[in-house]
C-alpha cells in the first residue's frame, strides 16, 4: 500500500477494499506516550471516530464512507475522497477561495446542528473534492451541541488560518461565517461568534478588541 | 560606527531578577540572578516578589556589568522585560531600567519576556525559524513563524504546564516552582493513575487533570504515583498538540524553552517524538531555559539595531502581552 500522508498521530495508507479505492487510517502507537495511556486513546479514538463519521453521513455532512473499523488494529478503512486538502488549496489558488470556504462553512454548520464537534478544524482535514467540500479526520470529535463546543471548533479554524494562512485569513473567515450562518442560522450564528471572542479573551495575556 | 554593540538587559517578569550584558560580537557576557523564593507551600506573592527584587536589583546590575569584563560608559542600550509577567515585579525591572538608561545617557529598549526567551533559544543552540514549544509557569503555546510575527497553532486553554506542577507541589506543601521535585518524586514511580487527559483540537487544558491529581492525593494515593501519573499525561498532550503541529507545518526544527523546558522527561518524550519527522531538536541549554537577564539583553540588541527604542516616559509596563501581537523587525529583515 502507498503511504498517502504521515500524519502526527495516524499515517494513511492508499489501498483497495472490495474493489474500490479506499484510505487505510492506522493509529500508529506513540513512542513517547505510555503504552498503557497510548493503547487506551488509540482504541477509543478509533471506535469513536467511526461513530461520529456513521452520525455525520446520516446528518448530510460530506464524510468518507465507512468500511471497515478495528479498534484492537486502531484501523479504519474508508472511502478514498479525491482533491487537495483546503491547506494546499489555499496556498495555491489565490484570492478564489470565496465559494470554497462558503461551503466549508456550511459543511461545519450541518456538523454543529448536527450535534458533533469536530474537533481538530485545521486546513489539513478538510478536502476540497469533486462534489464539494468534505471533512475527514473525527478523532477529537465529540457528541456537544454546547455553544461554547461549538466555538472551539470555530476558534481553531481561525488560529490555523490566521497561523498559517494569514494573508488570506480574513477573507475566508468571513466567507466561512456567511456558509455557517445559512445553515444554522443568523441567530444562532451570531450566538457562537460571540462566545468565540469570549473564549479568545480568556487565552493568557489575551486583548481582543 | 562602533566595533562592537553591547547591551545590558533586565529580567524582572516573575521570581528572578536578573541583569546580563550581551555584545553583538562576543554574545553572552555575563549573566546574574538572584531568585525570590517564596515559603515553604507558597506561590509567588506578587508584592513580596518585588520587594525581594527592589532590594537586589542595583547589586544584580552591578555585579553585571562588573563581571562583564565591559565598563558602564561601553553599554550601549539598556533593555527591560515590558511585559508579561506580574505587575509589581514588572515596574522594578522598569525603574531599574529607566533610571540606568537616564543616568548613562543611553537608550531603553522594552522586550516581550516571551520573544526573549524564544530568540536567546535560537541564538545559544543555532536554531533559525523553528517550531518552538514555550512551557513555562507563564506559557504552555505551540508557535511558529510565519509573515512578521510568532504565530499560536495551540496553547493551554487554562493552566500552563508549571503551574499545573506548581499547583500540585503546593497542594502537598512545597514552595514554587515544585518543577524539580515533582521531577524527582515522578523518577521513583512506575505506577500509573489514569488522569483525564484533555487535547481539544491542537490546544490543552489541565484544569480537569489538576482537580483529579488532587483529588488522588487526597484519598491517600502515593505522591511519587501522582506525580508520575501527571507528568505522563500532561506532558503526552503537550507532546502531542507539538508534533501535530509539527506534522501540519512541516517545520525542519523544533525547539523547546521556558522553565519546564528543564524536565528531562519531557525533553525525552520530545526528542522520541522529534525522530519519527525529519526535524532537528534543539533544547536550550539547562541554565538559559528558565527566566534570565540574557533573554532581555540579546532580544534588546536584536531590536535596537533594528532600531527600536522607547523614550522612559513612555516605557509603561504590560503585564498581559500577548507573543502573537508583538512586531519582530528583526526577522523581517532578515
Amino acid at each position: 500500500m502507498k503511504l498517502l500522508y504521515r500524519g502526527a498521530e495516524a499515517d494513511l495508507f492508499e489501498g483497495e477494499w472490495a474493489g474500490a479505492e479506499a484510505v487505510f487510517k492506522f493509529r500508529k502507537p506513540l513512542p513517547y506516550r505510555l503504552p498503557v495511556l497510548d493503547e487506551e486513546i488509540r482504541g477509543q479514538r478509533t471506535v469513536h471516530e467511526a461513530e461520529i463519521i456513521r452520525h455525520a453521513r446520516t446528518a448530510g455532512v460530506r464524510v468518507p464512507y465507512l468500511y471497515y473499523v478495528s479498534p484492537r488494529e486502531s484501523l479504519i478503512v474508508m472511502q478514498f475522497v479525491g482533491g487537495p486538502r483546503l491547506k494546499a488549496f489555499l496556498q495555491t489558488s489565490g484570492k478564489e477561495t470565496g465559494e470554497v470556504s462558503k461551503d466549508f462553512g456550511s459543511a461545519v454548520g450541518t456538523l454543529h446542528s448536527a450535534g458533533i464537534m469536530h474537533g481538530d478544524l485545521t486546513t489539513s482535514n478538510v478536502i476540497v473534492g469533486k462534489g464539494g467540500v468534505h471533512l475527514i479526520d473525527f478523532g477529537l470529535a465529540t457528541h456537544t451541541v454546547k455553544v461554547e463546543d461549538q466555538a472551539v471548533d470555530l476558534r481553531l479554524i481561525k488560529e490555523t488560518l490566521v497561523g498559517a494562512h494569514s494573508e488570506v485569513a480574513a477573507s475566508v473567515m468571513s466567507s466561512f461565517f456567511t456558509g455557517y450562518a445559512e445553515v444554522v442560522g443568523e441567530k444562532k450564528a451570531k450566538e457562537v461568534g460571540k462566545k468565540l471572542l469570549e473564549i479568545e479573551r480568556r487565552g493568557r495575556y489575551a486583548r481582543v478588541e | 560606527m562602533k566595533e562592537d554593540l553591547r547591551v545590558l538587559g533586565i529580567e524582572s517578569t516573575a521570581h528572578t531578577f536578573s541583569a546580563s550584558v550581551v555584545s553583538e560580537k562576543k554574545g553572552l557576557l555575563c549573566d546574574v540572578r538572584d531568585i525570590y523564593a517564596p515559603p515553604e507551600g507558597s506561590g509567588i506573592h506578587p508584592t513580596e516578589a518585588s520587594i525581594h527584587h527592589a532590594a537586589v536589583a542595583s547589586k544584580v546590575a552591578q555585579e553585571a556589568v562588573t563581571t562583564s569584563g565591559v565598563g558602564w560608559k561601553d553599554i550601549d542600550a539598556v533593555a527591560y522585560a515590558m511585559g508579561p509577567g506580574l505587575g509589581p515585579c514588572l515596574r522594578v525591572g522598569a525603574v531599574t531600567a529607566r533610571t540606568l538608561s537616564l543616568s548613562l545617557g543611553r537608550p531603553l529598549v522594552p522586550v516581550n519576556h516571551a520573544v526573549g526567551h524564544i530568540e536567546l533559544g535560537c541564538m545559544l543552540t543555532g536554531a533559525v525559524s523553528p517550531l518552538v514549544l514555550l512551557i513555562s509557569g507563564g506559557h504552555t503555546m505551540v508557535v511558529s513563524y510565519s509573515s512578521g510575527m510568532w504565530r499560536v497553532l495551540g496553547e493551554t486553554l487554562d493552566l500552563t504546564l508549571g503551574q499545573l506542577l506548581d499547583q500540585l507541589g503546593r497542594h502537598v506543601g512545597f514552595a514554587s516552582p515544585c518543577g524539580r521535585r515533582i521531577e524527582e518524586a515522578a523518577s521513583r514511580s512506575h505506577r500509573y493513575l489514569r488522569l483525564p487527559y484533555t487535547v481539544k483540537g491542537n490546544d490543552v487544558s489541565f484544569s480537569g487533570t489538576i482537580t483529579a491529581a488532587k483529588r488522588l492525593i487526597d484519598a491517600g494515593e502515593p505522591f511519587d504515583d501522582v506525580c508520575f501519573s501527571v507528568q505522563e499525561t500532561a506532558f503526552a498532550t503537550a507532546v502531542e498538540v507539538t508534533e501535530r503541529a509539527l506534522a501540519f507545518t512541516g517545520n525542519s526544527e523544533l525547539m523547546v524553552v521556558g522553565g519546564v523546558a528543564a524536565n528531562k522527561r519531557l525533553a525525552e518524550m520530545l526528542g522520541v517524538m522529534v525522530g519519527r519527522h525529519s526535524a532537528k531538536f534543539h533544547v536550550v541549554p539547562l541554565r538559559y531555559s528558565g527566566d534570565c537577564g540574557a533573554q532581555i539583553a540579546w532580544t534588546g540588541l536584536l531590536a535596537y539595531k533594528s532600531g527600536s527604542s522607547i523614550p522612559v516616559e513612555k516605557s509603561v509596563i504590560r503585564q498581559s502581552w500577548r507573543l502573537d501581537t508583538v512586531p519582530l523587525p528583526w526577522r523581517i529583515a532578515a
